[in-house]
């Protein structure tokens, strides 16, 4: 992997500040204006620097896979941030024509080749997606993002299994934000519940396990990297733990129409009355740690940040205008036999 | 040039050919191809074709994912009810990514399995599930009943863009039947018409046709002129050779190996009912497996399924107008 | 060389196992002249491991199997009778001839079912494993599954949870290095399931399924623990699948030079042999034992085959429970 020059830290800082303020405008429209989404959304905040710690890693070819907690990868490899809120508020000119949503964003020339709304049910596909690149014999690497709570499903042992059987070129990301909805992962996960890192559980397929602080986009890049450097080699796959803490509810509340869809508080002090560990998750906040370090460093120049902060919310202020102002599909548009059947 | 070959040898032949033309084709499950001198590892490696192990969902969600990724898996599972262990990959995944995506995407996977061995295979590894999968929109079934067909829909189900449950029915892969050579394609969405006649349609799918043309046999001894039609896939499914038929004969009786409820001829059945009404002489009949687990017993085993006899006696009822069996 | 047996236990091992082996041969016989039907799966070089795990239940401790359960359902106690006749299809047949060889069930004797999916066993044993768990009795669940199971995904989902929740189940793997046709190294890096566990940290052992004195021992030790309500265990006992993976295979994949290690590794000529050589049985009673079994098995035929079938009407009623 390459080493970490002063542009890249800063393209990493804006990266983790545009999905930030992407999300924080997704859970705002829930307020200031009621109705427009509509369904299940899952925001990033505070898997930031895991997200963009690893996107970084990425060559020209690499490909990825994630979960329904999607928006912060397509984001992070560019693709239009009018287009994806659309698609969050169904709009005709959203990234999928308003047919997928917020758990199904895809954008398969940028690598991104899409989600599933099934906990673990991407692994396998990810790892199919690491087959095709090992056919394909043209060093590419795939990466699979999932949650803590997909490692207890048949499809994370299956596709483990698999990818160290046959050396897929894949590095399988677990992003532990130790909850699994409203579970705590020790309630669920025996490793958990005796005190072990889930990256244990690598051990059983004969593949490197490593914890890493999802929280340091530096370190997130450093073990992705090596991971990547490792497949790339034909060594097989890793699993990597990346401990984060989502900063948001699960999603919004689910409920049937009639009742105002909306952001509760995080399940530390809505399900487990622990506030305390909610409020030292934000004082552990990637994001602006992020920019205070690389401000002391000598990185980052304050006023830069400034200036970058407003750009960024400049543009994610724009993907709402936009989003909003877009009309919707016409009703006949779902019954497309050529989107149905290729 | 055509030349008989078993049924078996016709989907491996399939296999064969399609891999040979199109580099991109891979071919994988349980027990595919273990030694190396498997004629297909001798010609293409064993890259693209690979022995995997039990493990459904991975085999299924890879499948889905090749396909993304720009290839075209032919995924061995054995047995239909295998599926059932990954269920959400072949239908809540494979077929309804290119739609949630606006049509970005296609997945086009092959999931094989056999079907309706009921040789004593037992409750577990004999149904005839694919009625089920016809609710799915995206995943198109094929199932042949003759070794051509075998070869071409094999063909077909490869170079399809979408998703495919291609299932063939244990019962029969031993039969002979004339095979073309080389490339050979039949295209979904086209019955074919075993039997011209004008006294009945008889709509059979798999091993039932056969049993519907010895009942044809039998029925032509008794002056009945059964027409048998063939649907050959499931989705995309041939109704207005169907209607066609049915506007002919005004009458239709349905034989499937799966079950009466949720099951293919009931789908059929509605389809004439509704859009081929004003033909109706006699009220559709439809010769399908009793709604019960198939069990092991062999007379209770043949109790259960429908068979020649059962259909011809139906025939019959529908031509007297008698009420049929409820 | 494990512990020794009391001569008692090992008389009725011995007796056991050979009522295993002689019944599977003539399965096999039965098989070939279509007397038997469908899709059969032999234990023949697992009759070892089945006694000397069964031998140790009760009644009331559940067991589930797979597709490859004759064995296990003879050694919980299933008469060899219904058993044969389950098998020739009849309507005195263990389940009235509608389950055939892998869904065999004798609940009165614990046995609580063989399924035909691989690994689709291990969740239903975690469920009676709860059970007995909430009603903190010192009864036991143990659920034989064999080393291609490991590899599906219902193996790790069941593992977590039995682990997490600490359930009085005892996994027993048959690790006989081949899944249907294919050997263990093309279905995972990891040759031994102990280690495959490894992860989550529960005890467990390994020893060789041919040497009966040394699974009775291990799984005794278990058994101990799991009636004190602690669990899970996994005992894995590596064996040697003597026949093909279901009757009528080829067995094109099998090595010849594996053939030779039959006679070293199989575990009734080698009970046999300790049990001799240890006095735990005379020359005499092992060959009434065999003999016996024999007879028993002859019977259980003949029990079959005057057995009518089953009236095909009652195919409709048992659909639902009343």
């Amino acid at each position: 992997m390459e080493q970490l020059d002063n542009d890249k830290l800063i393209w990493m800082f804006t990266q983790m500040l545009r999905i930030r303020e992407f999300e924080e405008r997704v859970k705002r429209t829930f307020e200031e204006h009621p109705g427009v989404i509509r369904g299940h959304t899952h925001l990033a905040d505070g898997a930031e620097a895991s997200i963009v710690g690893s996107l970084a890693t990425m060559a020209p070819g690499d490909q990825l896979m994630a979960t329904y907690r999607c928006h912060g990868y397509p984001i992070a490899l560019g693709t239009d941030t009018k287009s994806i809120m659309a698609e969050i508020y169904g709009r005709k000119d959203g990234l999928c024509g308003g047919y997928g949503g917020s758990m199904h964003l895809i954008d398969p020339g940028r690598g991104f080749l899409g989600t599933s709304g099934i906990v673990g049910q991407g692994i396998p596909q990810a790892t199919g997606v690491a087959f095709a690149a090992q056919l394909r014999g043209q060093d590419q690497v795939v990466l699979s993002f999932f949650g803590d709570g997909a490692s207890k499903q048949g499809a994370f042992h299956e596709s483990l299994n698999l990818a160290s059987l046959w050396k897929l070129p894949v590095v399988y990301i677990m992003e532990n934000n130790n909850y699994n909805v409203a579970t705590r992962s020790e309630q669920e996960d025996a490793n958990a519940a005796a005190g072990e890192p889930l990256s244990t559980k690598a051990a059983a397929y004969s593949m490197p396990g490593v914890t890493v602080d999802g929280t340091d986009p530096v370190a997130v890049y450093e073990a992705v990297g090596a991971a990547s450097d490792r497949a790339r080699a034909g060594g097989g796959p890793t699993l990597i733990e990346s401990k984060v803490y989502r900063l948001s509810a699960h999603g919004n509340i689910i409920a049937p129409p009639g009742v105002p869809l909306h952001y509760p508080e995080h399940e530390a002090i809505t399900v487990f009355g622990n506030r305390e560990e909610y409020e030292a998750a934000l004082r552990g906040d990637p994001v602006p740690r992020f920019r205070a370090r690389l401000i002391e460093q000598g990185t980052l120049d304050p006023a830069r940040a400034d200036e970058i902060t407003q750009e960024v919310r400049d543009e994610m202020d724009a993907a709402v205008k936009f989003a909003l102002d877009d009309p919707f599909p016409e009703p006949e548009a779902a019954a497309r036999n050529d989107y149905v059947y290729a | 040039m055509a030349r008989e070959i078993p049924y078996i040898a016709a989907v491996q032949e399939a296999i064969r050919v399609e891999m040979e033309r199109d580099p991109t084709v891979v071919f994988y499950g349980q027990d595919v191809a273990p030694s190396d001198e498997d004629p297909l590892v001798q010609a293409f490696g064993r890259e693209r074709v690979r022995v995997s192990p039990i493990s459904e969902t991975a085999e299924i969600g890879m499948a889905v994912g090749l396909a993304l990724a720009g290839y075209r898996p032919v995924v061995e599972l054995l047995m239909a009810e295998f599926m059932l262990v990954a269920m959400n990959q072949v239908v809540n995944e494979a077929p309804r990514l290119r739609y949630m995506s606006g049509g970005q995407v296609k997945v086009p996977a092959v999931f094989k399995a056999g079907y309706g061995f009921t040789a004593g295979w037992a409750g577990q590894h004999t149904g005839s599930i694919y009625g089920m999968f016809m609710g799915f929109p995206g995943l198109k079934i094929a199932l042949p009943s003759t070794p051509a067909d075998a070869k071409g829909l094999m063909a077909a189900a490869i170079r399809d863009d979408n998703p495919v449950c291609y299932l063939i029915n244990y019962l029969l892969v031993l039969e002979h039947g004339d095979v073309p050579e080389g490339e050979y394609v039949v295209p979904f969405g086209e019955a074919a018409v075993r039997r011209a006649g004008s006294d009945v349609t008889l709509v059979a799918t798999g091993w039932t046709v056969g049993q519907a043309l010895a009942a044809a046999e039998t029925l032509a001894g008794e002056g009945i002129d059964a027409e048998v039609i063939d649907p050959r896939t499931l989705n995309p499914l041939d109704t207005a050779t169907i209607l066609s038929s049915v506007e002919k004969t005004g009458r239709l009786v349905i034989a499937d190996q799966g079950t009466r409820h949720g099951g293919a001829s009931a789908v059929i059945a509605a389809e004439v009912a509704e859009h081929g009404f004003g033909s109706l002489k006699a009220p559709i009949a439809q010769v399908t497996a009793l709604d019960v687990t198939v069990p092991y017993s062999e007379p209770m085993e043949a109790y259960v399924l429908p068979n020649a006899e059962k259909i011809a006696v139906t025939v019959r009822q529908v031509l007297g107008e008698a009420p049929v069996a409820a | 060389m494990s512990s020794a047996l009391d001569p008692a236990i090992a008389d009725d091992l011995l007796r056991t196992m050979w009522r295993i082996r002689l019944f599977e041969e003539r399965v096999a016989q039965l098989k070939r002249t279509l007397q038997v039907h469908g899709l059969i799966h032999l234990s023949i070089g697992g009759e070892g491991v089945a006694a000397a795990v069964c031998r140790q239940l009760r009644d009331d401790d559940a067991v589930y199997s797979g597709h490859r359960a004759h064995g296990h359902a003879i050694a919980k106690g299933a008469p060899l009778d219904r058993l044969m006749a389950e098998l020739m299809g009849r309507e005195s047949g263990i389940c009235r001839g509608l389950g055939g060889s892998m869904h065999l069930v004798d609940s009165e004797h614990g046995f609580m079912g063989a399924t035909g999916v691989v690994g689709g066993n291990l969740p239903l044993a975690l469920g009676t494993a709860l059970t007995q768990h909430l009603e903190g009795t010192d009864e036991v669940t143990v659920v034989f599954f064999g080393d291609g199971a490991v590899q599906a995904g219902h193996f790790n989902e069941s593992i977590n949870l039995a682990t997490l929740w600490m359930l009085p189940v005892i996994f027993v793997c048959e690790n006989n290095g081949m899944a249907e046709f294919t050997s263990r190294e093309e279905h995972s890096t990891i040759e031994r399931v102990s280690d495959v566990v490894a992860p989550y940290g529960f005890e467990r052992a390994t020893v060789n399924g041919s040497d009966v004195p040394a699974v009775y021992e291990a799984f005794a030790g278990f058994l101990q623990a799991a009636r004190a309500g602690k669990g899970p265990y996994l005992l894995e006992c590596v064996t040697y699948r003597r026949r093909g993976h279901y009757e009528g295979d080829p067995e094109k994949y099998r090595d010849p030079v594996a053939e030779q290690e039959w006679a070293e590794r199989d575990p009734l000529a080698r009970m046999t042999e300790r049990a001799l050589k240890e006095g735990w049985v005379d020359p005499d009673v092992a060959a009434s034992i065999e003999r016996e079994a024999a007879t028993e098995i002859e019977e259980a035929v003949r029990f079959a085959r005057d057995s009518p079938f089953p009236d095909p009407q009652i195919a409709a009623t048992l659909v639902y429970a009343a």
